[in-house]
């Protein structure tokens, strides 16, 4: 299947990761660094949109992971397994939080490192350098529910982005702009 | 006889096999000249080269010595045949996965999933298959809009009839 042009759109997308949880985040983030949230997606050329995350020191674990959880690696000499809790890792480099958890949900292909991890930026703090490159008043993402609908704006204007018939094929619970009611 | 005979017969002799004492030309190559080149190849190849050629102009942009050398090239080669059997049978697999991530997505921006969209479109008479349906969504997207809220009307009618 070729399609008749071949310029592949790039849109920016804007995050506010505060109080949003990690894993929930990175799995929203994941298919639009790699494109699959586009009808055009292609496996072999890279297709991903740019994604910029601000806030990204005031995202969320549930439970007691802030606590527990533990990153850990091996720097290769004898003896040498370290690890790191996730309070810890706040305080040295909060943006590794984020970007481990998004990295490890994309595939391990080699369009990765050169293409797709450039793609993706991470800022602490509401401050971020491209508004120059992100559409004139962007809003960032809607937070992401638990729910797994949710409307996204994909840079193709409002003709598709919005459902058009007033109805969201959603479990009842749902209304139309994906927040869930309980 | 006498030994004079003997000699005179021995030295005819010897004049008619002075060509198989000559050690530089093969007899061959005495007796049928032109059959021969006329360097001094020591084999000269008759059908081996031609099939080499044929199997080496099969092995082209093989890597390294698979596209100069038989041995390499015919290795190379009876490994890309068995790739390609076993590829003919995954790309119809491949295309098929690619179809349904492209639907997901077209469907996603209507706010609907895969699954529900291709179990509704299932009960709702629609007969697109995948390859078409991932047609229409990267392509023509309005048409496939149309495709979607058909689908959607149907549902609905359908919970609203159980």
């Amino acid at each position: 299947m070729s399609f008749p042009g071949k310029a592949i759109q790039r849109t920016w997308h804007l995050i506010d990761a505060s109080s949003q949880t990690v894993g929930r985040l990175a799995t929203t983030v994941a298919p639009l660094l790699k494109g699959k949230h586009k009808p055009t997606y292609r496996p072999n050329g890279d297709c991903g949109d740019v994604v910029v995350i601000v806030n990204a020191e005031k995202v969320n674990f549930s439970g007691k992971k802030w606590k527990d959880k533990l990153y850990r690696w091996h720097t290769g000499y004898p003896g040498g397994l370290k690890q790191r809790t996730a309070n810890e890792m706040l305080e040295k480099a909060p943006d590794r939080i984020l970007r481990k958890a998004i990295l490890g949900m994309l595939s391990r292909t080699n369009l990765r490192h050169k293409y797709i991890e450039p793609r993706l930026k991470i800022y602490e703090g509401a401050e971020h350098p491209h508004t120059a490159q992100l559409p004139e008043g962007v809003e960032p993402l809607k937070k992401h529910p638990r729910s797994r609908t949710g409307n996204y704006h994909f840079g193709l204007g409002g003709i598709l982005g919005q459902d058009g018939t007033g109805f969201s094929y959603a479990s009842p619970g749902v209304s139309q702009d994906g927040v869930r009611y309980k | 006889m006498s030994l004079s005979i003997l000699s005179r017969m021995q030295s005819s002799c010897r004049s008619l096999l002075r060509t198989t004492c000559n050690p530089i030309i093969s007899l061959r190559q005495q007796l049928f000249p032109s059959n021969c080149t006329t360097h001094l190849t020591i084999q000269s190849r008759g059908m081996a080269s031609k099939k080499h050629k044929r199997v080496i102009k099969q092995a082209k942009g093989f890597r390294g010595r698979a596209n100069r050398t038989f041995k390499a090239a015919l290795q190379r080669l009876e490994k890309s045949w068995q790739y390609a059997y076993r590829d003919r049978k995954q790309k119809k697999r491949n295309f098929r996965k690619l179809w349904i991530e492209r639907i997901n997505a077209g469907v996603r921006q209507h706010g609907m999933s895969y699954s529900k969209f291709i179990n509704g479109s299932m009960h709702s008479g629609c007969e697109l298959n995948r390859k078409v349906l991932a047609d229409m969504a990267s392509n023509e997207p309005f048409s496939f809009k149309a495709v979607v809220d058909v689908v959607k009307m149907m549902n609905v009618r359908r919970m609203n009839n159980k």
